[in-house]
């Protein structure tokens, strides 16, 4: 928990939800000002005069912290929330002080002319001290709970991918206890391809790996189950257009081709083509895994656990900027996956 | 021993064929790839044991097992599956044997052992393990062998004395099973329309008033129309008027 907290916690005042939240915080304080009983002159004026002042106060507020970000961020969670509240305080002050004074020398008396400077600045500190305690709260127990969920996403995601179909294990051992007499080679290479599957499966899910690792992850799958099929199971690919060397973290494609064997191909008694599509996007790549299916469900449950953990795992290390959809017709099953080509988180 | 060896996967017979060479004492008459392979060869080849896989596409072991029930000398059972939990449970008590893949020659052989001394009344009762879950085949004797009907293909099912005569895309058979029966176990497929007869919900058509004022059924794939009694007839306008 400590390093979590440590790491960052402050919150990132450039992000834009953050700046939304800023903002209608703002905004709120300035409706809250204006319906005082007693405040001076018509309503809808003073609305907005009152909400670009603040809304420039907050904005200005934002964009310190948000500069001074790197500074707070090595202090203690404590005495670094305590610095960005006064240093709130100080630019609020500031700030005060400086359209006071404008304000004072064109003469337009919108800061309150009955009211001295001192009055003025010292009502701005004040409730910019107040609410931005508040707010400065809100953000750190937010961030706070989103490390946690994070967290408990990410020790959800590693023990669903440590989930292997036992049937594949035990029918793959069959295999090679089959070929161990009569092919003797193949059924090493057997041995070979399905130590590769599960030391990738057995490893840590934050493992580093490539898109070219996958692949060929996917090549071996793709070998046992061959063996295993027999003539039932064809295979076209078309995935030159992929950058091998993109990273990617290990098992993200190899368990979309294993569902589609498994309900696709497996439970047709004829079998049938797998066809493995890659290409590039503008902003990322595409792999496309298309597979017949029977009409009706051959086998219950199972598919959308693969399916949604491949999309968690996404989600957890893309975030938006990939996607997993499936088309489901009624003898074809595709999976479109897009994953973006910068770094992955 | 005659010994029939059925699994989708080809090296999971061969090996499974080697290691009964290897045990002696059993004959393999043949192997098939499914269950439906199984239940077209397993009348003339009269095996006395079945080593059947139960996960195979079109129809799985269990199921097979279930057909091989209507056989009049039914082949002992002894079910082979990599890792099937359910399955397991299934057929529990009423198995033959079960073995798990990869499986063991010494294993094997126990099976083959306890198989030649059960009789195959124990088939039956095997078939009714696997009740309550709906198979994807009707399944008639015809002159000794067996005549699997997909279900898809069934028009509507009418009760004869103590036969149902099934009548499907290719033509019709009987089987000897209670229309009853075949309703609970099938539940929405079918829909009745008479007390002897129920028709498959998807190819009905709709209903038509004869001059002397009776309702009869049009159901697609037939050329007849089927008599439509009273009692069942507020239901199917019902159903009819949904199409």
């Amino acid at each position: 928990m400590n390093d979590t907290a440590g790491r960052h916690w402050l919150p990132q005042f450039c992000s834009l939800p953050t700046l939304f939240a800023v903002i209608v915080v703002a905004e709120l304080v300035a409706l809250v000002v204006v319906l005082t009983p007693n405040a001076p002159g018509p309503l809808l004026p003073r609305i907005g005069i009152v909400s670009v002042y603040l809304q420039w106060l907050a904005l200005l507020n934002a964009v310190v912290l948000c500069s001074l970000r790197g500074v707070l961020d090595r202090l203690s969670p404590r005495s670094g929330l305590l610095l960005a509240w006064l240093v709130m305080i100080g630019v609020t002050a500031l700030a005060a002080a400086l359209i006071q004074a404008m304000d004072h020398a064109l003469g337009l008396g919108l800061t309150g002319t009955d009211l001295g400077p001192v009055r003025f600045v010292a009502a701005n500190a004040a409730i910019c001290a107040l609410i931005g305690a508040a707010l400065l709260r809100y953000l750190f127990v937010i961030g706070q709970w989103r490390e946690r969920v994070q967290a408990a996403s990410k020790a959800q995601v590693d023990a669903l991918q440590a989930r292997i179909r036992p049937h594949f294990l035990f029918n793959s051992m069959n295999t090679i206890a089959s070929l161990i007499r009569t092919r003797p080679a193949e059924a090493e290479g057997a041995v070979e391809d399905l130590s590769d599957l599960f030391r990738a499966a057995l490893g840590s899910a934050d493992a580093s790996g490539t898109l070219g690792e996958e692949l060929d992850r996917v090549d071996h799958y793709l070998r046992i189950e061959g063996l295993r099929l027999g003539p039932r199971l064809e295979v076209q690919r078309d995935l030159v257009a992929l950058p091998r060397e993109l990273p990617l973290p290990p098992l993200l494609l190899q368990p979309l081709v294993e569902n589609a064997i498994y309900h696709g191909i497996e439970p047709l008694p004829d079998g049938g083509t797998l066809r493995l599509l890659g290409r590039r996007l503008a902003s990322g790549i595409e792999v496309r895994i298309d597979n017949p299916c029977p009409a009706t469900p051959a086998r219950r449950g199972g598919n959308g656990h693969a399916i949604a953990n491949i999309r968690a795992r996404i989600g957890y290390h893309f975030g938006d900027r990939a996607a997993l959809e499936t088309v489901s017709g009624t003898e074809r099953f595709t999976v479109v996956l897009r994953l973006p080509l910068e770094s992955i988180r | 021993m005659k010994v029939l060896v059925v699994d989708d996967e080809p090296l999971a017979r061969e090996r499974l064929i080697a290691l009964l060479g290897e045990i002696g004492g059993a004959e393999v008459v043949g192997e098939a790839g499914s269950g439906t392979a199984l239940l077209e060869a397993a009348p003339a080849l009269r095996p006395d044991v079945v080593l059947l896989d139960i996960r195979m596409p079109a129809m799985d072991g269990l199921e097979a097992a279930r057909h091989l029930a209507a056989l009049d000398a039914p082949p002992a059972i002894v079910f082979c599956t990599a890792y099937d939990e359910h399955a397991l449970a299934a057929f529990d008590v009423h198995a033959i044997d079960y073995i798990v893949k990869p499986v063991r020659g010494e294993r094997l052989r126990h099976a083959l052992e306890r198989a030649r001394r059960y009789s195959g009344e124990q088939l039956r009762q095997a078939g009714d393990g696997a009740a309550g879950r709906q198979r994807s085949h009707l399944c008639a004797r015809v002159r000794g062998s067996l005549v699997l009907v997909p279900i898809e293909d069934v028009a509507y099912l009418q009760a004869e004395d103590k036969y149902v005569v099934v009548h499907h895309v290719g033509g019709d058979v009987l089987i000897e099973e209670p229309l009853k029966d075949l309703e609970e176990e099938f539940g929405d497929r079918f829909v009745r329309i008479h007390r002897n007869c129920l028709v498959t919900r998807s190819r009905l058509l709709g209903l038509l008033r004869t001059t002397d004022g009776r309702m009869l059924a049009r159901v697609e794939g037939t050329g007849t129309e089927l008599e439509v009694s009273r009692r069942c007839l507020p239901g199917l306008r019902k159903l009819v008027k949904t199409l």
